[in-house]
């Protein structure tokens, strides 16, 4: 419990940033949505002019786009990267920064098992993302009740938003696995900047269109197909599934690794 | 009983050395000595002690519990290393109860009498301490929870005369008050002061486990002299006398035993020049063991 407390309070900060930041972007986003409504016929015939190809990449449906959840889940796919991007910080940095900061001597020699360490700093990483959504999906849902034209469906957006969630547990997985393989990271954002762009290109270029393609796999960014929320009102069951798997293996690879790890002196 | 049982401990690195096939055993109250020269394998052994890295071969076990399989018994340990870093964005207080808060006991008025002793200023921010200071904050953390086996490696850099000796005031207090000291340096004096045993380590091999009494029983001086004119080299041909080396008029040898025979033997020349000095560690012990090997 201390560990975890502990792990809390040094994560406070960059949460609140995190949260901000894409509250502000939401904010942005949802503030010019009237103006967009307004001239919904001119909006979609200048969306039309451009390729399929980029609409697909850039998440626009067509059909959608003038109600608010279709144009929320155009501009949600950008707050997503960033959700990505701070999840796979947590994720990579929960455990290097103990070889990082050179404090590994301190903590591991304390009468705690490396499976404690890892629990405690994995539960903190969740929780930070559980209260970054917590805020984001509460406040969102706010705004879009200001921005709204006509009415929406709560639980439609809420769904929405969630899949930011899903996406974050992935991301603190695949963050965590990656790490522990390491024997010294000395500076973080590459590495995750590097994995969730990589993600995010491999998702944008080789899946184009929405459709049942095996490729999505590659890409937790496509494992969640809005327009498919938006029109079924649920997620798709094998994505949820393969999302699952991803995390249990990277989590319980995470545990074996770095029990069986060396931690090396300071130099 | 043996608090430390260290049995065919080998660490392999894929680049460099490790340790191979240490054995030791550490009993109950002593303050055990653990000498050699940089990169030797001390902190290899240590770190093995510690939970930190994993065996290639062989067990260390402390109070009889495997150091990897329980990681209780790090309860009872206390462990300085050489250099201290901590989470730089905390005060000094919150650090060291951070730290008690792993030991579930209360280590408020430990932590007061050490800082106090210690001379270190608990509302400091970590980040504006001076090197010393930190080390100073590695004692106390160290010690807050009144270990009944303490790790020291290369305690001392860092810490200038005063609070060195202050520390090791301290290290024999707490030994008195029934605690085992495993003391790793490179330093012999520093060893010598402090240990009733002492096992010297170079390579990765534990070259000899020896008792201090018998090591401080032969006092080795190396000598250097410079003569007005040649050294007669059978004059120095005596008992106690070794690594005997003559260059035109200076010669250069280490002498163990009666400081007074070596004198008379010296007076018997025209000197130039004399230095007399404390060999170092290395010669010492390379030429100690090199006859028994």
């Amino acid at each position: 419990m201390n560990m975890f407390l502990y792990e809390m309070k040094s994560l406070r900060k960059s949460m609140i940033i995190w949260t901000l930041s894409m509250l502000g972007l939401a904010a942005l986003y949802l503030s010019i949505y009237p103006s967009m409504a307004k001239d919904a016929e001119d909006f979609k015939k200048l969306l039309e002019s451009y390729p399929e190809a980029i609409r697909a990449m850039l998440g626009i449906n067509l059909d959608y786009i003038a109600s608010l959840l279709g144009f929320y889940s155009m501009i949600f796919s950008f707050i997503i990267l960033c959700g990505a991007i701070q999840a796979m910080n947590l994720g990579v940095s929960i455990l290097s920064k103990e070889s990082r900061e050179r404090t590994a001597d301190f903590l591991l020699v304390k009468p705690v098992s490396r499976t404690a360490i890892v629990s405690a700093k994995l539960l903190s990483a969740l929780t930070t993302v559980v209260i970054t959504n917590i805020l984001f999906i509460s406040l969102t849902t706010l705004m879009a009740n200001i921005a709204k034209t006509e009415d929406f469906s709560v639980k439609l957006f809420i769904m929405i938003n969630l899949t930011m969630f899903f996406v974050q547990i992935i991301f603190i997985a695949i963050g965590m696995v990656v790490s522990v393989f390491f024997k010294k990271i000395k500076n973080v954002l590459p590495i995750s900047l590097g994995f969730v762009f990589g993600f995010y290109m491999i998702g944008a270029l080789l899946v184009t269109d929405s459709s049942d393609k095996v490729e999505r796999i590659l890409s937790p960014f496509k494992y969640f197909d809005i327009t498919y929320i938006i029109q079924k009102g649920n997620y798709e069951p094998l994505y949820l599934i393969i999302g699952a798997a991803i995390v249990i293996v990277s989590v319980s690879v995470s545990y074996i690794i770095y029990n069986k790890k060396d931690i090396h002196a300071v130099s | 009983m043996n608090v430390i049982e260290i049995k065919d401990l080998t660490k392999n690195y894929r680049k460099s050395r490790g340790i191979i096939d240490v054995n030791l055993n550490i009993e109950e109250g002593e303050i055990f000595g653990f000498i050699g020269p940089n990169g030797a394998g001390k902190s290899t052994t240590i770190r093995t002690l510690l939970g930190l890295i994993y065996p290639s071969k062989g067990t260390a076990t402390i109070f009889g519990k495997n150091c990897i399989e329980h990681p209780d018994i790090r309860k009872e340990l206390g462990y300085l290393p050489s250099e201290v870093f901590y989470y730089d964005n905390m005060r000094v207080i919150d650090l060291l109860k951070y730290s008690a808060s792993f030991y579930k006991k209360d280590c408020t008025k430990r932590i007061n009498e050490l800082a106090e002793i210690m001379d270190l200023d608990l509302k400091k921010k970590i980040d504006d301490l001076s090197f010393g200071n930190k080390k100073k904050v590695g004692i106390v953390q160290g010690l807050l929870h009144e270990p009944k086996l303490i790790i020291l490696d290369e305690p001392t850099s860092g810490l200038d005369p005063l609070m060195q000796q202050k520390f090791f005031d301290l290290i024999a207090q707490e030994n008195r008050k029934g605690a085992t000291v495993f003391f790793s340096s490179h330093i012999l004096s520093e060893v010598q002061k402090m240990c009733s045993r002492v096992a010297f380590i170079k390579e990765g091999k534990i070259i000899k486990t020896e008792k201090m009494s018998t090591l401080q029983e032969n006092s080795y001086k190396r000598f250097s002299i410079e003569a007005k004119s040649a050294i007669n080299k059978e004059a120095f041909n005596m008992n106690g006398v070794s690594s005997f080396e003559l260059k035109n008029n200076t010669a250069n040898f280490i002498f163990k035993g009666n400081i007074n025979s070596i004198m008379k033997k010296i007076s018997e020349i025209e000197l130039r020049n004399i230095s007399i000095e404390e060999p170092d560690l290395e010669e010492i012990f390379m030429h100690y063991y090199a006859k028994e090997d």
